[in-house]
C-alpha cells in the first residue's frame, strides 16, 4: 500500500459551532463558560450530546475548564477525554483528528473558557514564575513580542505605518462584526497618535482580555451527511515544536514557524497561492507579520511593504482575520479565527462575507515554543 | 526570594543559577559551559542542550555584547515596576555567544539595535543586578 501523504485530509468535517457573547461575563467560571458555548455548538450541529464520543478541552490561562471539569457539567462519559494547556484551538482541532483517525472516537467536542477579565487575571506575573528575564523587567507579552518587532524594523526597515495596518485592517473587519468587542474606527492617523505602551507596540497591536466560551464539534464525513449544515473539511494538520525554547538561536523570531509552514503546504500539496482566507492568532500583531512571512504569503523581511499594499484590508486578494482577531474581535486564545472560518466558508458571515471562499488557512502557536496550522475546506477532496 | 548560604536574598532563577548571582555579586559575569561539548549555555539550564551532558561548569565570560534588540516600557505591568518607567530592557548578545536579557542604563542618546554594550554589577536592597550600558 501506498505511503499517504496526507492521512487525514477530508477524514474530519466541522459540523457545529458556539460561542458565548464575548466581554464581561461577571460571575461566571471558565467551566461554565465552556459549557454554555458546548450546548449552542451542539445545538447548531444537530448533534445530541449522549452522541458525543469525545471530548477536547482547553484550559484557561487560570488553569481551568480541563475534560474533567466541562464533562461534569457536560453530565458526560465518554470513549475518549483529553486536556490541552493551550489550544488556540488548533491543537485541540489536532487531537481530535488525531482520536478520530485512531478509531478512538467518531463525534468530538472542543471546549474552550475563558474569565481572564472578570477574574481579574494578572498578566504581568512571568506564565511560569519570575525567571531572570522578569528580573530586568520583561514582563507581559508585549515585552518578547516588542523585541521581536524592533529587530524586524532594524533588519529590514519595517516601519509603524506599515506595521500598523495590521491593528487598521482588523478593526476595519471588526466594524463588520456584531460580535466584535472594539468597533469604533481606527484610522492609521489615529493608530499613529495612539501612545507607546511597550514601544515599539501601541495598545491597538496587543490583545484585549476579555471572557468567553468557545465550542466546535467535529465528525466523520459519514454521520456529516446527515447534518443540517454544510460541513467543513480539515484538509491538512501540522505543528512544530519549538520547545529548546530560549536556547534556540534568537528565539524570539520564532524561526521553527517556518518548520510548520512547510509541513503544512508539503502534505497537503497546497501553497499559498491556493488560500482563499487567512485566520492568525494574534495575541501581539506581531504574530500576524512573522506568520504571513514564514507561510510564505511575501518573503521575509517583506511584511511590511506587503501589508502597506493592503492585502488583508477589507477589499483585499488575503482577506486576514475577517472577525477582528484578537485585537479587535475578542481574546479567547485564537478560537474564534477557527470560528470566524468555519462561518466564512459555511457562507454564515453577514456583512463581512466574501465571495464563496473554498480554503482557510489556520495558523496559530503556543507563545514562544510551539506552532500549529489547519487547512480547512468546504471540499472533502482538497489536500489529498 | 530565597536565602543563599550567605544568608543574603538571593534573586530568581532557583538553585540552578545561583552560581550567577554569587559571580554578579562579585562584578563576574558567568554562564554555564558544558564540560563535555564546551558550549555557553543562558539562561542556565541544568543539562546541555546541545549534546545531552549533565556535567557544567560555570565561566566567567566577557562582560559585553550588542544589543540585539530593545524595548521601552511606558506601562508597569507590576506594581513594583511602576517608580521605573519608562525603562528599557534590551536582548544582549554576548561577545562569547549567548543572548542575555538585561536592564539597559538611560545614556545621553536613545539606544539602537547594534550598540556596544557594557555590563554594571549593581546592588539594589542588597541584591545583585546586572546592568547595561551603552559602551
Amino acid at each position: 500500500m501506498a505511503i499517504q501523504r496526507n492521512p487525514v485530509s477530508g477524514q474530519v468535517a466541522i459540523v457545529g459551532l458556539g460561542h458565548t457573547a464575548q466581554g464581561e461575563l461577571p460571575g461566571r467560571s471558565a467551566e461554565e463558560n465552556a459549557v454554555d458555548a458546548a450546548l449552542l455548538a451542539l445545538a447548531d450541529s444537530g448533534i445530541e450530546p449522549a452522541e458525543l464520543d469525545g471530548l477536547v478541552a482547553c484550559k484557561s490561562i487560570q488553569g481551568q475548564g480541563n475534560d474533567v471539569s466541562v464533562g461534569r457539567l457536560l453530565g458526560l462519559n465518554l470513549p475518549y477525554a483529553q486536556s490541552l494547556d493551550y489550544g488556540t484551538c488548533n491543537f485541540s482541532l489536532h487531537l481530535a483528528v488525531m482520536a478520530v483517525a485512531a478509531g478512538m472516537a467518531s463525534t468530538v467536542l472542543l471546549t474552550y473558557g475563558a474569565n481572564a477579565r472578570s477574574g481579574k487575571f494578572d498578566f504581568g506575573q512571568p506564565a511560569y514564575g519570575a525567571d531572570m528575564a522578569s528580573a530586568a523587567g520583561l514582563v507581559h507579552i508585549a515585552g518578547r513580542a516588542g523585541l521581536a518587532l524592533q529587530r524586524h524594523k532594524y533588519l529590514y526597515g519595517t516601519t509603524d505605518r506599515q506595521f500598523g495596518m495590521l491593528a487598521v485592517g482588523q478593526r476595519q473587519w471588526a466594524q463588520r462584526n456584531p460580535n466584535a468587542i472594539f468597533r469604533k474606527p481606527l484610522t492609521m492617523d489615529d493608530y499613529l497618535a495612539e501612545p507607546y505602551l511597550v514601544e515599539p507596540l501601541r495598545r491597538p497591536d496587543v490583545t484585549m482580555i476579555s471572557d468567553g466560551g468557545v465550542a466546535l464539534v467535529v465528525t466523520t464525513p459519514e454521520r456529516a451527511r446527515d447534518l443540517p449544515n454544510k460541513p467543513v473539511y480539515v484538509s491538512g494538520i501540522a505543528e512544530h515544536a519549538g520547545v529548546r525554547g530560549e536556547h534556540n538561536p534568537e528565539n524570539l523570531m520564532r524561526p521553527w514557524l517556518r518548520d510548520s509552514a512547510k509541513a503544512i503546504w508539503a502534505s497537503t500539496g497546497l501553497g499559498p497561492c491556493d488560500i482563499d482566507v487567512l485566520y492568525i492568532q494574534d495575541p501581539t500583531a506581531v504574530w500576524s507579520l512573522q506568520m504571513l512571512e514564514y507561510y510564505g504569503f511575501c518573503g521575509i523581511g517583506e511584511g511590511g511593504p506587503f501589508l502597506a499594499e493592503g492585502h488583508t484590508r477589507p477589499g483585499g486578494d488575503l482577506p486576514l482575520n475577517t472577525h477582528g482577531g484578537q485585537l479587535s474581535e475578542s481574546y479567547t486564545w485564537g478560537w474564534m479565527h477557527l470560528v470566524e472560518a468555519v462561518r466564512q466558508l459555511r457562507g454564515q458571515a453577514d456583512e463581512r462575507q466574501l465571495d464563496s471562499p473554498e480554503v482557510a488557512l489556520y495558523c496559530s502557536s503556543h507563545g514562544f515554543v510551539k506552532a500549529a496550522a489547519s487547512i480547512l475546506s468546504t471540499d472533502p477532496g482538497v489536500g489529498t | 526570594m530565597t536565602d543563599n548560604e550567605q544568608g543574603t536574598p538571593a534573586p530568581v532563577g532557583g538553585p540552578v543559577a545561583e552560581p550567577f548571582w554569587r559571580a554578579a555579586r562579585e562584578g563576574r559575569l558567568a554562564i554555564q559551559r558544558c564540560d563535555c561539548c564546551q558550549a555557553l549555555r543562558w539562561p542556565p539550564l541544568a543539562g546541555c542542550p546541545e549534546c545531552r551532558s549533565r556535567d557544567t561548569t560555570w565561566t566567567d565570560v566577557e562582560p559585553s555584547g550588542t544589543i540585539w534588540s530593545f524595548v521601552v516600557y511606558h506601562r508597569a505591568f507590576q506594581a513594583e515596576l511602576r517608580a521605573e518607567i519608562p525603562y528599557t530592557v534590551a536582548m544582549v548578545e554576548l561577545n562569547d555567544g549567548p543572548y542575555i536579557v538585561g536592564r539597559l542604563i538611560p545614556g545621553n542618546k536613545p539606544p539602537s539595535v547594534g550598540d556596544r554594550v557594557v555590563a554594571e554589577f549593581v546592588e539594589i536592597d542588597r541584591v545583585p543586578s546586572v546592568r547595561w550600558r551603552v559602551a
